[in-house]
């Protein structure tokens, strides 16, 4: 172990040209540039604590994923290696990502219509009148609790 | 870069054979670089498969805020929002020096890189003692999931008399700790798992199992360790950060 020196310059090994010796070649980045990521991840976090302390209303929700999806993503890229990865790993994790906005948009396209859509048959009330719509249940009260199925909302278990 | 090898004319096996066989190729590789390759490629597919798992959670969460979400602002007020902070540097913190490590063994720097393990798993030990105080407090507060909400404990085994003041909360504040609880030990649990890769990592690492050629376990163990890193970035703002 001769030249143990932390401060080494970014090493380029050739990416690009592949002589194809069946070696592993990857890019190596300085230690300087993963500081400095690592400092902006610093700052990101004091921001988004920051940020915390203003009321925006319901953008704070929105403005606390923004800043956490760019550390993520500062995360994947840099210290993951994602930007220097092989496309195909770069497509899994993407793709990755992808479904679960499909999990989310499915999902909560359900939960957020359940005061609105009958458990099992579907159309219960126009959300607009709040009339019964025609076919549809007879409309109860959800005094218990408006999201829950109707078969499952009898009595809140509070547990005290 | 590693798919050469197919169709060759009889003969190249002779060629094969002249390379050097280093001792860390598995016989069923034809090259480092396909063996390199071959680990990322099931490393990243298990990563995917760990943001899907952890999906669920998120997507639980999502539900129960959007249905409750004044529960959730008071709620996340009683966590430690110094304490998550804290964790949240030193687990970013361990994400640098997980890189760090994972440099200092593409150039073969086998000390350094031993070093920036120990870091590493120092760090890892810190999260979980500042996790053990939370979930400490929390115990003593009755901050339970579920039905052992409002049930309140002093350190892990002993109880607390029933006469003990039980903090007003807004209805459905189980519901939210039984999010926390199980998100955060979820996390916790991987955190866990990523000590003991670490440590065998090290290990072998100072076994002299790796060098410039060959640092694959090195940067597996970093990428499963940034897992851990990118999940709790986003747990931070979203349980203890809210309004």
């Amino acid at each position: 172990m001769s030249a143990e020196n932390l401060h080494d310059r970014s090493v380029h090994a050739p990416v690009e040209i592949h002589q194809d010796d069946g070696a592993v070649h990857v890019h190596i980045a300085s230690a300087k540039f993963y500081v400095a990521i690592f400092l902006a991840l610093v700052c990101l976090t004091l921001l988004t604590i920051g940020v915390a302390y203003v009321p925006l209303g319901k953008m704070n929700l929105v403005v606390a994923v923004v800043i956490a999806s760019t550390k993520a993503a500062l995360v994947a890229t840099f210290f993951m290696h994602l930007r220097h990865e092989a496309k195909f790993n770069v497509l899994m994790f993407i793709g990755a990502l992808l479904f679960i906005g499909v999990f989310f948009a499915y999902t909560m396209n359900d939960t957020e219509r359940r005061g609105e859509l009958d458990d099992a048959q579907g159309v219960e009330v126009f959300s607009e009148t709040g009339k019964a719509a025609p076919g549809g249940q007879p409309v109860m009260s959800h005094e218990d609790d408006e999201h829950m199925p109707r078969h499952l909302a009898t009595g809140g278990s509070e547990v005290k | 870069m590693s798919d050469a090898i197919t169709s060759e004319a009889p003969g190249s096996d002779h060629e094969e054979h002249e390379h050097a066989h280093p001792k860390f190729l598995a016989h069923h590789f034809d090259t480092p670089a396909q063996q390199f390759d071959t680990a990322k490629l099931g490393m990243w597919a298990f990563l995917a498969q760990e943001l899907l798992f952890f999906s669920g959670l998120f997507v639980a969460y999502g539900i129960y805020r959007s249905w409750y979400p004044e529960t959730f602002a008071v709620c996340s007020h009683l966590l430690s929002r110094p304490m998550g902070g804290a964790n949240t540097i030193v687990l970013l913190f361990s994400s640098w020096t997980a890189a760090m490590a994972v440099r200092c063994a593409q150039l073969g720097q086998q000390k350094n890189t031993s070093r920036f393990l120990i870091v590493t798993i120092i760090c890892a030990f810190m999260f979980l003692f500042i996790k053990y105080l939370e979930y400490g407090h929390k115990f003593h507060e009755g901050l339970l999931p579920g039905n052992y909400f409002g049930h309140q404990y002093g350190g892990i085994f002993g109880s607390i008399p029933a006469d003990a003041e039980v903090p007003d909360l807004p209805a459905k504040a189980h519901i939210y700790f039984g999010i926390y609880f199980i998100m955060t030990g979820v996390h916790a649990l991987h955190v866990m798992v990523g000590i003991g890769v670490l440590i065998w990592i090290w290990r072998r690492n100072e076994r002299g199992e790796f060098s410039k050629e060959y640092f694959t376990p090195v940067d597996i163990a970093a990428l499963y360790w940034h897992l851990v890193d990118l999940i709790w970035i986003y747990l931070f703002p979203l349980l203890y950060l809210i309004d």
